[in-house]
């Protein structure tokens, strides 16, 4: 008798249930959408959201930090040490530029969007902005160069820091062989960076 | 249509080809219809809303659908029995196209008016499942073959209660032939024979619990027949891929899909032709007519087929073991005492 | 040339050829299959000698039941297609000797059997009706017997096919 019982529960439970299943779908047919139709309609982002990156270079300094700090490595910077003549500016945070920064390149499609990159960098200049939509065809095109300098400007400054090298070196040894002539000990001023050259009449555009 | 006649044997010809074509027109229009309003309910049932780049809401996808599977390459494996596989399509498409014409669209368009009617339909739509069977085999693909092999259970098994729930219209009405079996009904919405049919109103109010009871078995057995959810193991496509049609592509994919809802506007129409007054209008003489009638029979099938779209999104699949339950321990017994009571009213 | 001369032929060709498949292929499953087509053949020449109600029954028997059973059978069988199927002859004589025999009564039936011709009619006779008045008065008893056998085969395949529950 119970298992006659629980049979027709069984088919009574069946069918009060596909009712109620079928009548919240009903009511849902009716419900306004709740996607966003997106290329013409976009989501707001949050405040912080973490999407391309981008660099003012401007304001870089050179550092390496945050290339260091990348965990996947994306970052790439080179530099070229500026001589003691050249006048690189200073940064808005009032930071001394010192360095020429001849390669910045971001490889975004390697970028993991962690943000580690941002934290470090002491001067603010690279940043997480909110532009997500930067599909490209050719991945190639993923790798993002933010420096400024032209082929000219970097062989510039190569020279000019070869040059600025050599004479500090010829000074060392010039001041070596006085110090090997002189008895008197003045090697700790010869070790110290060299003079202004005389006559450096341009400066590297790199402001 | 004298001067067709004239021609002799090329003319009825000639005549018997355009009359057998004009429910292939309809079949490819009401494919486009209700590809797209499968896909809209579905997306504004989850509170979403489909397509709405291709043309005002997206009703040039259908479009765009059909043009892109004609262009596709039609590939077969390596591994697959080329014959077979060729051929399954056509059959599943001969044995739905086959039932369409018995189908009493309105009160003068009929494929065959042939007495044996729905007995006709049920017969011609068993070779919808050699034609699955066929295709899952020659895949030479797992997924296929347990797909083509669950469809063949599954459609065989549900042909019973579906063939008990006909009989039961069949008795009230008293004929095999839908024409005659939509005319029983006329005179109006009370006429239906879910609602008692016109008898004596002793005889119809005994009636009503019986017909309610097959119309809704009639209704959840002609899902599984289709394939539908939550009757769709054979295409269950977390578990089988696609099944029967895995490795489908192209045109013969698309044969497979006209047939599947072809075949949903199929089981409708004998449902409504049985059930639901067929091409008769619901008020009695008010609108009725061979247009209106095709307007009536068009709209209550579509109604159907909305309800089957409805339940698709709504309920979750069946397991094996719950659908065979369905079917042998309660569509059947209950079908059985409706037979036995209908029969015990129509005498009395 | 009538349309129906065109149709019969057409159901002709399909039946014979479907059937010779069935017997020359090699593979199993084709031979299956093109059972569905010879069953179908049939059924359509019951149409064309208005027995509609036979053909349907033809269709809904034969190809959803038995065919379908059929080709469960073949498919489950492991390695269907490279199943060894034997097509050399053996036991010629024998074999010459019995298909003789039989081929020589057919045709003698054949020969001196006076085929009626009627009168081909204006379109069908219902039939349906006079089917189902003489199986439920004149051969109400047949088709009762016919229906308690086919239950006892249904229950007694039911029986065999249930698990034993005590045999663990």
């Amino acid at each position: 008798m119970a298992a006659v019982r629980a049979y027709f529960n069984n088919i009574w439970i069946a069918l009060t249930t596909v009712a109620v299943g079928m009548k919240i779908t009903f009511k849902h047919l009716f419900v306004p959408a709740v996607t966003l139709q997106y290329p013409d309609v976009k989501l707001k982002l949050p405040e912080r959201a973490r999407n391309r990156l981008y660099v003012n270079i401007d304001d870089c300094i050179g550092c390496d930090q945050c290339s260091m700090v990348c965990p996947v490595d994306c970052i790439i910077i080179e530099t070229i040490k500026s001589t003691p003549d050249q006048d690189l500016g200073t940064t808005s945070t009032g930071h001394k530029k010192r360095l020429h920064v001849p390669v910045f390149d971001i490889d975004i499609a390697k970028c993991c969007y962690c943000g580690l990159c941002v934290y470090p960098c002491p001067t603010e200049c690279i940043v997480m902005t909110d532009v997500y939509e930067f599909s490209e065809f050719d991945r190639n095109r993923l790798i993002y160069s933010f420096s400024i300098m032209t082929p000219q400007d970097i062989e510039l400054a190569k020279e000019k820091l070869k040059k600025a090298e050599e004479e500090a070196a010829a000074k060392k040894a010039a001041a070596t062989a006085a110090a090997a002539k002189a008895v008197q000990p003045s090697g700790a001023q010869a070790l110290k960076p060299a003079s202004p050259e005389p006559g450096t009449p341009e400066q590297p555009g790199n402001s | 249509m004298e001067a067709l006649e004239n021609l002799g044997v090329w003319g009825s010809i000639l005549i018997a080809v355009v009359w057998s074509a004009l429910p292939i027109v309809f079949i490819l229009l009401y494919a486009l219809v209700t590809l797209y309003a499968e896909m809209k309910i579905a997306a504004h049932i989850q509170d979403r809303l489909a397509y709405m780049r291709t043309g005002w809401h997206g009703t040039l996808q259908p479009f765009a659908d059909i043009l892109k599977l004609l262009q596709k390459e039609d590939t077969i494996s390596s591994a697959a029995d080329r014959k077979l596989f060729r051929l399954a399509p056509y059959v599943v498409f001969m044995g739905t196209y086959g039932a369409f014409s018995a189908i009493p669209f309105s009160s003068i368009y009929i494929g065959s008016n042939i007495d044996l009617g729905v007995f006709f339909i049920v017969a011609v739509s068993s070779l919808v499942v050699v034609g699955i069977l066929m295709g899952g085999w020659a895949s030479n693909n797992k997924w296929s073959i347990f797909g083509a092999m669950r469809s063949a259970a599954q459609m065989v098994s549900y042909e019973i209660p579906t063939a008990l729930a006909i009989l039961i219209a069949v008795m009230i009405t008293g004929s095999l032939n839908l024409q005659d079996v939509t005319k029983f009904q006329e005179g109006g919405i009370h006429n239906w024979v879910v609602f008692g049919g016109p008898l004596p109103l002793t005889q119809k109010l005994l009636l009503i619990p019986f017909t309610l009871v097959t119309f809704i078995i009639l209704f959840i057995a002609s899902l599984a027949e289709v394939n539908r959810t939550p009757f769709d193991l054979p295409e269950a496509e977390s578990e089988l891929v696609q099944g029967f049609n895995t490795e489908y592509s192209g045109m013969r994919f698309a044969m497979f899909y006209l047939a599947e809802y072809a075949n949903m506007f199929l089981v409708s129409a004998v449902t409504v032709a049985l059930f639901l007054g067929g091409w008769t209008s619901p008020f009695g003489s008010f609108l009725s007519g061979p247009v209106w009638g095709l307007f009536w029979f068009i709209g209550k099938c579509l109604l159907l087929v909305f309800l089957q779209i409805w339940i698709r999104w709504t309920l979750p699949r069946l397991r094996v073991d719950q659908l065979m339950y369905t079917s042998w321990k309660v569509l059947t017994p209950f079908l059985f005492v409706c037979i036995f009571g209908v029969g015990l009213i129509l005498v009395l | 040339m009538d349309l129906y001369i065109i149709v019969f032929y057409l159901f002709a060709l399909i039946t014979l050829a479907s059937a010779a498949i069935v017997v020359i292929s090699k593979n199993i499953v084709y031979s299956a299959f093109a059972l569905l087509f010879t069953f179908f053949g049939v059924a359509g020449l019951y149409v064309l000698l208005m027995a509609d109600f036979i053909a349907v029954t033809q269709l809904l028997i034969y190809v959803g039941g038995i065919l379908v059973l059929l080709l469960f059978g073949v498919m489950l069988t492991t390695k269907v297609i490279r199943v060894d199927m034997r097509t050399a002859t053996v036991r010629t004589f024998p074999a010459v000797v019995i298909v003789a025999a039989l081929a020589g009564t057919l045709i003698g039936i054949f020969w001196s059997t006076d085929w009626p011709q009627s009168p081909a009619s204006d379109g069908f006779e219902r039939t349906i009706p006079q089917i189902g008045e003489m199986l439920l008065t004149s051969y109400l008893l047949p088709f009762e017997i016919a229906s308690v056998v086919l239950l006892v085969a249904l229950i007694g395949a039911a029986m065999i096919a249930r698990r034993e529950r005590k045999a663990l």
